[in-house]
């Protein structure tokens, strides 16, 4: 890789900013040229949603060094499996988001440690992660998009649905921390995750 | 189509199923068009709250993602039609015992040179390990369904799940359920299959222990009845690895692995 001249520096941040914009059918032909071995088509792949899938993953795993080791096992993965992708069934986007979110999930889940601290902290200290996350400069469109939808959400329906995404829990940890009636997580999240999807409409 | 599994949708859309519920929902996707449609709209939904917490990774995981996938050979496209529906997760090729360990010996046939046939394993230790990650520890006391043919019976297997340190680990995809008992004492770990279909003319299933170093060593060959059910005492040192893959291979098994694994139930 070139050296980072202030230039190329310019040049990736802009990069950055024309990607985070680029159409989902864009994102599906990087896919299908990755399919085929192309290796640049998977770089500007990366360039155009590694933002979104990093945060995601060190959001639901915490830890900084397993979160990139779980974002290049993403990666690693929507390589080899980029052939199988199916834009006839949901976007790019959501396809990646998908195996970076079960993979991260899994990871926290497969380690009894970091999920008896996840228990110990998270009663106490989602409400001030979500406050962190909503003072943070979330200056994209989406993202206010998607805060004004979460505004339409009843209290429980928005604590159980970010306890279960943002914060990778099983409903029936999100029923013990949010002291629901076993059962009922299930359908708050569904409930809320429906509310989100008519309110926002399904996204492209 | 029971409604109680169709009100496990939006649960699944963000991955707050347990393990057991997972796969059971997963059945039922198979077979129900409207919970797929709204699975696919849920998750995309869920999926927006990501633009909550974009952080930018650090530089040089692009180099080091860029250097490992230029390494790695893409799969083929599935040749059949897959009525599987979530947008495949990690695990999707393991979710087609059947059929897709044959699709990923391809290399064989594409002559890339000698050693194309062997997928070479360091580059495929964090599959089998993201796939390890998966399997669910069960404690032994309190399991009150037996995966195992005969627990009163003496065989070597039986002895595995019977010792006093036996660990058990449990891993279901799709129709196939693996369980492993393994004992450190004993040095030994044994394998119960559910739902394995019988390995295609000319293949064997082949076990493997998978070192802490990626190393693969044969650990013996599998045989499902009619009924899709096998058993299996490992060969080998179970103390010396971390995790347990089971591959597609030739009959009479092979030195390494040549197909993506089937199934991985760590160690830990």
């Amino acid at each position: 890789m070139s050296d980072m001249t202030a230039a190329s520096r310019d040049a990736a941040a802009s990069g950055e900013a024309a990607a985070a914009s680029l159409s989902a059918p864009e994102l599906a032909d990087l896919l299908r040229r990755s399919a085929r071995g192309d290796e640049a088509a998977f770089a500007a792949l990366y360039d155009a949603t590694s933002r979104r899938l990093f945060g995601l993953v060190l959001r639901v795993v915490r830890d900084h060094a397993m979160s990139e080791e779980v974002t290049q096992e993403v990666y690693l993965d929507v390589w080899r499996q980029s052939a199988r992708f199916d834009a006839s069934r949901g976007s790019a986007l959501s396809w990646l988001m998908t195996i970076a979110h079960r993979t991260a999930v899994d990871r926290v889940r497969s380690s009894e440690a970091s999920r008896r601290r996840d228990d110990a902290h998270a009663a106490a200290s989602h409400d001030v992660d979500f406050d962190a996350t909503a003072e943070a400069a979330q200056a994209t469109l989406e993202a206010q998009r998607v805060r004004r939808a979460l505004a339409t959400l009843t209290d429980a329906q928005r604590s159980a649905v970010e306890l279960a995404y943002l914060g990778g829990y099983t409903h029936t940890e999100v029923a013990r921390l949010l002291d629901l009636p076993l059962g009922t997580a299930k359908t708050r999240i569904r409930d809320g995750l429906i509310r989100l999807r008519d309110t926002m409409g399904v996204p492209a | 189509m029971s409604p109680d599994l169709h009100h496990l949708s939006g649960a699944y859309a963000v991955d707050a199923l347990d393990v057991g519920e997972r796969a059971l929902f997963e059945q039922h996707l198979a077979g129900c068009a409207d919970c797929r449609a709204e699975v696919a709209e849920l998750s995309a939904t869920a999926h927006s709250l990501s633009a909550l917490t974009e952080e930018d990774p650090p530089p040089a995981l692009r180099a080091a993602v860029l250097s490992g996938i230029s390494q790695v050979r893409p799969l083929p496209p599935l040749a059949g039609d897959d009525t599987r529906m979530p947008p495949s997760g990690m695990d999707a090729a393991s979710r087609h015992p059947g059929s897709e360990p044959t699709a990923g010996a391809a290399p064989e046939k594409e002559g890339e040179g000698p050693g194309a046939t062997v997928i070479p394993f360091r580059r495929r230790a964090s599959t089998w390990f993201a796939a390890a990650a998966a399997a669910a520890v069960i404690t032994v006391g309190g399991l009150a369904w037996s995966p195992w043919s005969d627990p009163a019976d003496t065989s070597p297997v039986a002895g595995v799940v019977a010792a006093e340190d036996a660990v058990r680990v449990s891993r279901t995809q799709g129709p196939l359920t693996a369980d492993l008992a393994y004992s450190r004492e004993l040095g030994q770990a044994a394998i119960s299959v559910a739902g394995l279909p019988p390995a295609p003319e000319g293949k064997d299933y082949q076990l493997w222990y998978v070192g802490t170093d990626e190393t693969a060593r044969p650990a013996g060959l599998l045989t499902a009845g009619n009924d899709g059910r096998g058993e299996l005492l490992l060969e080998g040192d179970a103390n010396a690895a971390a995790a347990v893959g089971m591959t597609l291979e030739p009959a009479g098994g092979s030195r390494q692995p040549t197909t993506e694994p089937i199934v991985v139930l760590s160690l830990t």
